[in-house]
This record gives structure tokens, sequence and C-alpha cells, in this order.
């Protein structure tokens, strides 16, 4: 099914959430279109959590407005076109997944069938499992497995594959999509920028409560410099190396040389064209938080004086992220 | 309503499960009866084993009203299950709604198995409607009880619900006059609590047919108040939840 109206799923207007002095979520504003897969991409504690809170009626802004489905999310969410999983979401213990499974799809003005909904979550399986003695992966596959048991039009996911192992994660994500196939709009929150990579077609990067950037993972990635490069010269020669195509950022230690660019594969080109043959050459994805200290300096440029960018760590090596999805 | 009433059907299949909540509000009253009943004393007007078929009757369901409910919601509260549910089409107060629903049902075996005790081992007899006026009046305090466990559970942390839990029972049976009758000085303390009152509502209506309205009056005060200490305390926590 898919949503009836072309107005937005979700709106955010100048949200912002404090908590005593701290400001959790800074004046967000946002649209979600029907149909789209978002990734509210940013490390703990950046304010996704929070925002999907307000946005599911549990927790109420400070200050702006949320829309809906053109009404408050305390009707939206009673209304059973959204279907969510909170990583702070528990389960009824002492009964067996499938009474679980059936007692929440019988909330929905629009069930889906119990049993159609363990296939999809894959925990058909362990459908006469008690609940609470399931393992951490199974137990977040029930969660998802709530999050889909009425027939909704958005799902709101809050790190979904936190303590999933690969194989699990490869087929959640392969449900997700069929899921999203069917015209259902997806929002979920992560920290890992391959899963926002691979899953969304659309990222908001956000940091301290704040929006930083809105756009396709190719754009969110060449706004970030979404590769690191590390490798030896014998010579090293500052002024050329800064006039690199694709160069974001340049750390030089003796012979040591760490790049940041946005295309790995011209910055190479280059050096090699110009005599260089570099050593012990390493190319990786670049470290969420390294991707995060080129958006927030790109941000701070564009002249937002609010907030002065992380300091990067004296003589850092970048964390590499090789995480599978 | 329809999905509040299949989430108290749910909590009901639960604590049906439960054993420990079977030889706590069931099992362990109708021992204590079997061996204390038999005692030849009159009090507050009646045998001692109608009195204290009355008393153990209470035991058991204010129990399970209260110990297990004050457990469970806080244990909940923390596991995120309560957020889970307001993720859901239920209405915002149906998990409480379902709970108080599923104690008034899981507290009618401890009465009616021990009432039924008092019958036959005890050789208690009255006219049919004292019978029920007493079971009602014992079914209807487990409400206070049910409404100090959603405060209580919602306040805090599994921790610190356990000893509390102990320490405000006992204090509500002890003083009440549960588990042995009360005289002088403690009689007079004794009358301020519910527990004391349900007991006297019973012991009268069983001596002489009648309901006293002070006695009424004051379970309607603590009724009144737990409810009211119990929306607070869900209001308060609404957010944190």
């Amino acid at each position: 099914m898919s949503h009836s109206g072309t107005g937005p799923v979700v709106s955010f207007e100048n949200v912002s959430k404090n908590y005593g002095s701290l400001k959790a979520v800074d004046r967000l504003s946002l649209d979600l279109r029907p149909g789209q897969t978002v990734a509210l991409l940013g490390p703990n504690g950046a304010g996704k959590s929070t925002s999907l809170d307000m946005l599911l009626a549990l927790r109420k802004p400070t200050s702006g407005k949320i829309r809906m489905f053109g009404s408050d999310p305390y009707h939206a969410v009673k209304s059973g076109r959204v279907g969510a999983m909170l990583q702070s979401g528990g389960l009824m213990p002492e009964v067996t997944v499938r009474e679980l499974v059936t007692l929440v799809a019988g909330f929905h003005p629009r069930p889906v069938p119990p049993e159609t909904t363990m296939k999809r979550a894959g925990i058909a399986d362990i459908a006469d499992q008690r609940v609470d003695r399931l393992s951490g992966g199974q137990t977040q596959r029930v969660r998802f497995a709530l999050a889909i048991a009425g027939d909704c039009e958005l799902i709101v996911l809050d790190e979904p594959t936190t303590a999933m192992d690969v194989e699990t994660r490869q087929l959640f994500w392969a449900n997700m999509k069929a899921e999203v196939a069917e015209g259902k709009t997806l929002l979920f929150a992560t920290h890992y920028l391959e899963e926002a990579d691979q899953a969304a077609d659309r990222i908001l990067v956000i940091n301290r409560g704040r929006l930083l950037a809105d756009g396709t993972p190719a754009e969110i990635k060449e706004k970030a410099g979404a590769k690191r490069m590390s490798f030896r010269l014998n010579q090293v020669d500052e002024p050329f190396l800064l006039g690199l195509p694709g160069l974001v950022n340049l750390e030089v230690r003796n012979d040591l040389v760490q790049i940041q660019t946005t295309d790995s594969d011209d910055t190479l080109y280059a050096l090699l064209d110009a005599g260089y043959r570099p050593r012990e050459l390493e190319v990786g994805s670049l470290g969420l938080e390294q991707a995060f200290i080129a958006i927030t300096a790109e941000d701070d440029r564009a002249g937002e004086p609010a907030t002065p960018a992380d300091p990067v760590p004296a003589g850092f090596r970048q964390q590499e992220n090789r995480e599978t999805i | 309503m329809k999905g509040t009433l299949s989430l108290a059907t749910a909590e009901v299949n639960r604590v049906r499960r439960n054993k420990r909540y079977l030889i706590f509000t069931v099992a362990l009253p109708v021992m204590l009866y079997l061996i204390f009943a038999k005692q030849a004393a009159t009090v507050y007007g009646v045998p001692f084993k109608a009195f204290y078929m009355v008393g153990m009757a209470s035991f058991g369901a204010f129990a399970g009203a209260f110990n297990n409910n004050m457990i469970r919601i806080s244990q909940e509260r923390k596991d995120g299950w309560i957020r889970q549910l307001r993720l859901t089409p239920l209405p915002a107060n149906a998990y409480v709604v379902a709970k108080i629903l599923a104690s008034m049902a899981t507290t009618v075996p401890s009465i009616v198995v021990v009432l039924l005790l008092g019958r036959f081992y005890g050789g208690v007899t009255m006219p049919i409607w004292k019978w029920i006026a007493i079971a009602v009046a014992i079914w209807l305090g487990t409400l206070i009880f049910a409404a100090l466990a959603v405060a209580l559970g919602y306040m805090l942390r599994p921790d610190s619900v356990q000893p509390v839990a102990m320490l405000v029972y006992f204090f509500f049976t002890i003083f009440g006059g549960l588990w042995f009758p009360l005289s002088g000085g403690l009689r007079k303390f004794g009358e301020i609590t519910p527990t004391y009152r349900i007991i006297a509502i019973s012991t009268d209506v069983l001596a002489n047919g009648t309901i006293s309205m002070a006695n009424v009056a004051v379970i309607l005060i603590w009724l009144v108040g737990f409810v009211a200490f119990a929306v607070l305390a869900v209001r308060a926590t609404a957010e944190a939840v």
C-alpha cells in the first residue's frame, strides 16, 4: 500500500529539545516524502533517539512543531499508520514469540497475519520459544516483528541492527527492502556510515542536535571526503600533495602521509603520474568520526558560528570502519 | 477497548503460568488457615475460624494485587515494555487499565478458595448474601492495592522495589489485623488502615448483617488517595518511560 496524499509523511519545523542547559535537538527542520528510505546518521549522543522519541510522541519538543500524516504525533501513532522499533523498547516476558506477535497485531486497525510477520522478521523458527529466553539478536528480530505487526505506511527504526551478527543484518535489510518496495516510507537511525550508504536513498547527518547535511549517500560522502589513504614517501612535497585532486584533508608526519579524499582513485593516479612511488599504501573507508569533522568544518565555514568544530586529536590514526553490514 | 481487553487477557495468562504467584496468593493462605484456624476464641464478635478466613482471604488477594503488580510494573518499565506499548495504537492508559483488570481477575481464586475452605474445613456458616458481601468487600479492597502498586511500580526501580513492597505490605497486613486480631492501642492505630476496615466490614456482616458507613468512608478515602497518587506517578514519569 502507498501513502495516499502528496504532503510530507513527516515534518519537523524548527524543533528543539532541551534537557536543562543541554540542547539535545537544536532547531531541526526536515520533511520526509512518501516512499523514501531515509537514514538519520550521527554518532552516539547526536540527538537521533531524542528526535525519534519526539516523532513518536514519547517526548514533547521544547519548541517547534512536528507533524506526521498531517496530524500531531500522538494521534498519528494511535491511528496505526506508524510501526516503530526503538532501542529502548522492551518485550513482555513469560509469553511465547507467537503469542506476543499475535497480541500486538491485534492492537492494529489493519493487522498483518502473525505468521506472515514472523516469516518476514525471520523468527518463524522460534515462534514457540519464550520471549524472555531469547538471545540478543533474536530479541532484536522480535522487536522488529512488533514494528511490522500492523499494515503501516511509515516504519521508524532506531539502530535496528545493533546486536545482530553479520548474517542476520543482511537478512534484516533484505526483508526491510521487501517492506519498502511496497511503497512504505522508512526512517532509520544509525551510526554506521556503511549501513546508511547501502540501505538509504537519503541521509540526514545530525550532530549535537543539529542537521549538518541532507542528501543522497553519494552527496554526503563527497561532502565528507569518504576515503582515507595513507602511505610513506621518501621526499614529501607538501605543496604538491595539497594540490592532489579530491583532497579534503592532509596530514604529514615525517615520511607518513595521511589523506582524506573524495576520490581515492583520482588522488592515487595523480600521485603516480607525478612519478611518486608511495610505499605501504593503504586505502580505506573514512571513519565516521572523521567524516563528521569534515562535515562540521564545512558547516562552520558556511557561516554557522554557533558550534566550534571538534578538535582533531593530535596525530590521530583514523579509525577504520570495516564492519560488514 | 478491544485491545486493552486482549492485553488484560494476556496478563492473566502470564499470571496463571507463574507458580510463585499461586504459592503466595493461594497456597500460603490455605496452608496457614489449615494450621491456625481451629481455635475456640471469639474475636470482633465472630468465631476465630470465621475471622481468620476473612483475614487469610484478604492476605492472599492483597498480595496478588500489590506485590505482584508492583514488581512487574517496575520491571516492565525498566525493560521498556511500557514504552513499546506506547508505540502501538493502544490508548495511552491501556497498560495501567489492563493491569488493574487482570489484577481483579487473578485475585478471585485467593478469595474464593479460602472462603470455600472456611465453609467446608472451618465449618463457617451464614446466608448466601453474606458470603457474597464479604467476597465483594475483599475483592473491591484489592483495588486500593492495585492502585498503590501502579504508583510505586512507576516510581521505583526494580532493585529497590522488593524491600519497599515487603515493608508496605507488612505494614498494612499487620496493622490491619490480617494475621491476628488487634486490641487496645494497636487496634486504635489499626483503625486508620483500609485493611482493618475491610476486615471490620466482613466481620460486621457476619456478626449482625450491618455495614458501617465509617468503614466504607475510610476505605474510599484510601482508594481515592492511592488512585490520585497513581495518576500523578504515571504522569510524572511519562517522559521517562
